[in-house]
């Protein structure tokens, strides 16, 4: 599988108007010092991120002074009226200076803040962004520019910044100094200060088209077979970050034993749901998959039954089983089984709940729902 | 890349790189020290990203080429290897190790490609001029213990060098503040530093400065820009980031009116401060310094530890006064002072005084009173 972290990436597909609206924003002359890119998550923020800092950092940003300055070519010499090639993007050879170094961490005018490694072993990281990891920017920004352009700050996942990480930031944000651009990165910008909010601009990503999706997998996952790409597709609902974490999880296969299990439904085939549970108990990787399908797929079929409609197959069969279960019990029920099974998992995983022993209580909750009606 | 060098060459070069390489870098290509060989020798540059130093070294080389190596380890080896020997390196690039060979020792160092290498770009300097070593030296040393180190003013983090008029001479002054003292020390304007810009010197690059100039007695040349500023010395050559702020406008904080002149024996009073300081709190270093025609007194107390006096001779004939200053800030400057004598210019207990070396116009130090 290539590498797909944002920093080494430098394919984006399907975002190319987003990518327009940057360069048409430029073209005006008014980019602005902060951009806040929101999205659902896997669909690529922190990769537009990263190329719209190699773009600003490669010089491209500012019209050339002259012949031979870095980075002509998009805009050529002339200030304006710019046209903007159709195909233009912010893509960049990565080859390119501005590229490896960035890729190599060493590009002086570029800083990244995320959350911190906490163990250094299994690379596990803290939950949150801490102020520590924020006040850095202070002495970043206090300092002359080191390749003589503009400075550039990637706060990935900004959501996750503490209060007083938050309140540093914004410290930055309330005054940066010339030539210096925040890329704050978000899933979930609803819990950002409404004050960073305000002092960013918004950039927002959809979640990626089936087609694109299709041909991101078959190129990231060559090794899956036309059905199981489909299932993917479905599964990931727009998001490659997430098909390629649910395939590298055994998500697909998970998918199908859940299924197949429910349909058993109402008699649940006990040994299967223990050889499950161990399995999970033993495997990191399978346990958050699970921790994100089976609450995933409750909503959805409920959320079916609310609209009336069949919901879309993701693996075969499971329109059939989706159906019995709406059947068999008001909706309202559903609803409660699917908040229940979701706080279990997040409470597994928030205080290390004994795993087999959340798999086993998700099922047995289905199980009631279905004995009680 | 292949090249034969003198071990010490190399070791002295190397020790000035791998000063600037922090021990423990999260980005791996930072902790290499990159070095190109041409046929004029070898230059080894290191950074960490906020300054940058290249050195430059005669070797041998046979074929030229360049790339980066881990300068701690680097310089550990060569460190041990005995003296005089030769040390060569190559690097062909197929494995990614650098080869170090001396006597019957050998080394394989990994490296990291060198396009990965920060690039610190020096860009166009706009004013360009010497400075004796020593000059250099004294507008540090006059000025470096007044850096603030409070990061939310971070435009006092460090020296502001920038062209004044001193009672109609031009002067390279250099300023330092951290808020409670002041220090200010100048050199008759340099050929070609007219109409400079003010720049602000960073503390760690004036610590690796101060730390080179200890080792050249020649000229150092410098360059300087808005965003950058290079210091040329024999073989080495320190670039560094400014910080990028405005320095306050210091000259309003020097008082002129001040009228008690009080001068005492430096050496004594700072021997006396010393003294009574052993007793003033470890939190606010408080002394009260009472002033009386002829005479100065020191005095420290504290509930915990008890009290202090001393006397000291002094010239003074102003009116009887107290005043407290923070002992560290006083010894500090009074450190500075290399003439006997020191002047203190007062005006009242709450007022800024001004400290002057008798001897020495060039510096003047100003510091804020305490309560005491």
């Amino acid at each position: 599988m290539t590498d797909l972290s944002p920093r080494t990436n430098p394919d984006l597909l399907g975002h190319g108007d987003v990518e327009r609206e940057i360069l048409e924003t430029q073209a005006s002359g008014r980019v602005g010092h902060a951009w806040l890119i929101s999205g659902p998550r896997g669909v690529g923020k922190a990769t537009l991120a990263y190329r719209f800092a190699r773009h600003i950092l490669a010089g491209r940003l500012d019209p050339p002074e002259g012949e031979g300055a870095m980075g002509c070519g998009l805009f050529g010499a002339e200030a304006a009226p710019v046209r903007i090639a159709p195909d233009a993007g912010l893509g960049m050879d990565p080859e390119h200076p501005v590229f490896r170094r960035v890729v190599a961490g060493s590009h002086g005018d570029l800083r990244v803040i995320e959350r911190a490694v906490a163990d250094e072993k299994t690379g596990r990281r803290k939950t949150e962004i801490v102020v520590g990891d924020v006040r850095d920017l202070a002495h970043f920004m206090g300092m002359t520019p080191s390749e003589g352009g503009w400075r550039v700050v990637i706060v990935d996942e900004a959501e996750t910044m503490n209060r007083n990480a938050a309140n540093a930031l914004l410290k930055v944000l309330e005054e940066p100094p010339g030539r210096a651009m925040l890329l704050l990165v978000s899933h979930n910008p609803a819990r950002l200060l409404p004050t960073i909010r305000s002092r960013c601009r918004r950039l927002q990503l959809g979640a990626l088209g089936d087609d694109i999706l299709e041909h991101l997998i078959a190129r990231h996952l060559p090794e899956l077979g036309p059905e199981d790409r489909r299932s993917l597709v479905a599964l990931a609902e727009g998001s490659i970050g997430r098909a390629i974490d649910l395939a590298g999880q055994g998500g697909l296969d998970l998918c199908r034993e859940v299924i197949s299990m429910l349909g058993a439904l109402p008699r649940l085939d006990v040994t299967r749901l223990h050889a499950l549970g161990d399995k999970v108990a033993r495997d990191d990787q399978a346990f958050s998959a699970l921790a994100e399908l089976f609450p995933w797929w409750l909503a959805r079929m409920t959320r079916s039954g609310a609209l009336g409609q069949a919901p879309a197959q993701v693996i075969s069969g499971e329109a059939e089983v989706a159906a019995r279960l709406l059947g068999a019990a008001p909706l309202d029920r559903w609803i409660e089984v699917w908040e229940k099974v979701g706080s279990l998992f997040e409470r597994a995983r928030a205080v290390h709940l004994d795993r087999k022993q959340t798999v086993l209580s998700a099922f047995l909750a289905v199980e009631q729902t279905l004995g009680r009606s | 890349m292949k090249l034969t060098i003198e071990r010490t060459a190399l070791l002295k070069s190397l020790g000035h790189v791998q000063s600037v390489v922090e021990r423990r870098n999260t980005i791996p290509i930072l902790s290499n020290v990159r070095m190109e060989a041409t046929d004029r020798g070898v230059s080894l540059n290191a950074t960490d990203m906020d300054l940058e130093i290249v050195e430059s070294v005669a070797a041998q080389t046979a074929v030229p080429g360049s790339t980066t190596a881990p300068a701690h380890t680097l310089y550990d080896i060569v460190r041990k290897l005995p003296d005089g020997s030769q040390v060569e390196l190559a690097y062909d690039g197929g494995d990614g190790q650098l080869v170090l060979k001396a006597g019957r020792s050998r080394f394989s160092l990994a490296c990291l490609p060198v396009e990965d290498f920060p690039a610190m770009s020096a860009g166009a300097f706009s004013h360009t001029f010497s400075l004796a070593a020593a000059e250099l030296r004294g507008l540090i040393d006059r000025t470096r213990f007044a850096i603030s180190t409070e990061e939310t003013r971070y435009y006092l983090n460090g020296i502001f060098l920038h062209a004044a008029d001193s009672d109609g001479l031009p002067v390279l002054r250099a300023v330092a503040t951290d808020g409670h003292r002041l220090a200010r020390a100048e050199v008759p304007l340099p050929e070609g530093a007219k109409d400079m810009p003010g720049i602000i010197i960073p503390r760690k690059t004036v610590a690796e400065l101060r730390k080179l100039i200890d080792e050249t007695g020649m000229d150092v040349t410098l360059a300087l820009s808005d965003q950058k500023a290079r210091f040329d010395f024999d073989d080495t050559r320190l670039t560094s980031k400014l910080i990028d702020g405005t320095f306050p406008d210091y000259e309003r904080v020097i008082p002129t009116e001040n009228d008690k002149v009080l001068e005492v024996d430096c050496k004594l009073f700072a021997q006396a401060v010393d003294r009574v300081s052993a007793i003033s709190t470890e939190k606010s270093r408080a002394i009260k310094v009472t002033v009386d025609s002829g005479s100065l007194t020191l005095s420290a107390s504290s509930p915990d530890a008890g009290s202090a006096v001393e006397e000291i001779e002094a010239s003074y004939d102003s009116t009887a006064m107290d005043i407290g200053f923070n002992s560290r800030y006083l010894l500090d400057i009074l450190g500075q002072v290399e003439g006997d004598a020191v002047r203190l210019t007062l005006a009242d207990a709450a007022s800024p005084t001004v400290v002057r070396d008798v001897a020495d116009a060039s510096a003047v130090y100003v510091l804020m009173p305490m309560r005491v």
